[in-house]
């Protein structure tokens, strides 16, 4: 009797540590932002009350929130989307048999190791105008004749960083479909090839079906990533110029640590989870529906 | 004949596509190693070369002196080191309830987990520093050590639970028969089996606290305590960035991620999709 009961709770008891630590670094932190979230903050960060709504009613009434909230689609769409086709282009590529391939493997691998705070100092040191490596490159290639100003405009500053939110992101998906790649039968290509199957065939009657959980898993986490990503920007121009190229991560960081809107700033976090728990509802309901036509 | 070369067009386009892939990916590690290798004057002349004019090899050796880098790696070592054995320690167990057991609100923990990685540190970030006030640990590698720990539990949870589902509980069964009790089955005969998958797991998570940059950019603002990525910001001076030591220290930083990443990389990839995809 006495054991029976013990092997009821025993599962609670293995996970208990693990409960503990993200319950309290996780979910307390949630709680406390969407509290703040409805509070009045002094700028010195201290609690004064209960404000309802007001603190969404002036960030709604920003145009800058706006802004920052098409960037923040922008960001991510154009980041996951690029990243995901270039990515499994490169692992269609590295799945054909040539030499080095191992050693190619390896160096794509690069990108994803770096931290991202480093991968940002070094594109920005590379697309600076007067100094940067590559007008150096350009010129010495004959490409150019003269210094070219990679960033004349928030719009040419947001590009860079979008390209370098794809550079960091395309080994992750890159490695996610080769795994995939690997664990396919030759024998479907071989019966496909005998019933004279084109390329384009059978990347989509083949190829993509036997992939989907392997882009499933890269694009979901890649969104999460992506939407909530903030070295790249806050090194490359820490939402500048006149808060140009904020997203929402960038755009609440300094709202709360560097102009003081504690209240606003958590504001933005919450309207940050709603997107993304939209996000993973769609998600949801499409995979179930995916799921019972198979059955 | 039509055909050979055909096949000799398509391996001329492949190899060309290689070599293209590799020279973008490597560039910025290019410019990273040879700007290091530059001296101050080369770095802001007017006629800028690709390759250094004299390569300064001192700077690798000088960049130590110049600020407290070993003090900087020496905290980045001590938070990924601390964060990865929390990580493991509460995330092994929590994983061989969630592959060996049954249990009621199973499936509701295993979405949590999954849940949990949506907050990202930069969006909860007030609320972690109002948590880490309230701890009295703000300036404290303590709290970025327990903060990486979780979250990187998710992570965590979700490849040991892969890889504990790939083995079969066959083995275990066999050892309770013999009177081992779960801690006995867990350790004596799981762990051994799952070696490579905590090996991997390990390194994941130790990677991801070295790279980490927004918690402790936020909760650390005393110099000697701050890790790699934010420390790394001292060249980034009021009126001149040194470039060169900068980059000298990127290397320093990446270099061993780089290696031990090409450890585990096999691995990763297939945990991390095989957890996902076995519900």
């Amino acid at each position: 009797m006495k054991k029976s009961a013990f092997k009821k709770i025993e599962p609670y008891i293995w996970m208990l540590p693990s409960i503990i630590l993200m319950v309290t670094m996780i979910a307390v932190p949630v709680f406390t932002v969407f509290k703040l979230s409805v509070s009045d903050i002094s700028r010195s960060g201290v609690v004064k009350g209960f404000s309802g709504l007001e603190n969404f009613q002036s960030i709604f009434a920003s145009a800058k929130f706006w802004h920052t909230l098409q960037n923040t689609l922008v960001w991510t769409v154009v980041v996951v989307g690029m990243s995901t086709l270039l990515g499994f282009i490169i692992a269609m590529v590295l799945n054909q048999n040539f030499a080095c391939r191992k050693i190619v493997r390896a160096i794509v691998v690069f990108p994803w190791a770096t931290s991202l705070i480093i991968q940002s100092i070094v594109w920005k040191y590379i697309i600076t105008a007067d100094f940067g490596s590559l007008n150096v490159i350009l010129k010495k290639l004959g490409i150019i004749s003269r210094n070219i100003n990679w960033t004349p405009n928030a719009a040419a500053y947001f590009a860079w960083e979008c390209w370098i939110g794809i550079f960091v992101t395309i080994p992750f998906v890159t490695f996610c479909v080769l795994s995939g790649l690997q664990s396919i039968d030759d024998t479907y290509y071989e019966a496909a090839d005998i019933d004279g199957a084109s390329f384009w065939q059978k990347l989509y009657r083949i190829t993509l079906p036997l992939l989907r959980p392997n882009l499933t898993v890269s694009t979901v986490l890649n969104i999460i990533y992506v939407f909530n990503s903030f070295p790249i920007i806050w090194t490359i121009t820490k939402g500048d110029p006149a808060d140009k190229t904020h997203t929402l991560a960038t755009y609440l960081y300094k709202l709360a640590f560097t102009n003081g809107r504690m209240g606003q700033a958590a504001a933005v976090s919450v309207v940050g989870f709603v997107i993304l728990c939209f996000c993973a509802g769609i998600y949801m309901i499409l995979s179930l529906r995916a799921e019972k036509e198979e059955q | 004949m039509k055909k050979s070369r055909k096949g000799l067009i398509k391996k001329i386009a492949l190899y060309l596509f290689v070599l293209v892939l590799c020279a973008v990916i490597l560039y910025p590690y290019f410019v990273m190693f040879t700007t290091a290798a530059k001296t101050r004057e080369e770095m802001y002349a007017l006629n800028m070369t690709i390759l250094p004019k004299d390569w300064k090899w001192s700077n690798f050796v000088d960049v130590w002196s110049q600020a407290p880098i070993l003090r900087y790696f020496l905290n980045s070592v001590i938070v990924a080191g601390g964060a990865t054995c929390i990580a493991i320690l509460c995330g092994v167990p929590a994983a061989y309830a969630m592959s060996r057991m049954q249990f009621k609100g199973k499936g509701f923990f295993l979405g949590a987990v999954i849940m949990s990685q949506m907050f990202a540190p930069v969006v909860l970030l007030m609320g972690i520093y109002r948590l880490m006030l309230d701890l009295n640990l703000t300036n404290n590698l303590l709290g970025l050590i327990l903060l990486n720990a979780a979250f990187n539990q998710a992570f965590a949870i979700w490849l040991l639970r892969g890889t504990f589902l790939s083995i079969s509980p066959e083995m275990e069964q066999a050892a309770k028969i013999d009177g081992c009790g779960s801690v006995g089955s867990l350790t004596r005969v799981l762990l051994p089996m799952a070696a490579p998958g905590i090996v991997t797991t390990l390194i994941f998570v130790f990677i991801n606290a070295w790279n980490e940059y927004t918690m402790a950019l936020t909760l650390i603002s005393t110099d000697t305590l701050k890790p790699i990525t934010v420390g790394i910001n001292v060249f980034n001076g009021f009126n001149m960035i040194q470039w060169q030591y900068m980059f000298a220290t990127s290397l320093f930083a990446t270099a061993p991620v780089i290696i031990l990443f090409l450890c585990i990389e096999k691995h990763l990839v297939a945990g991390l999709t095989s957890g996902g995809v076995k519900g």
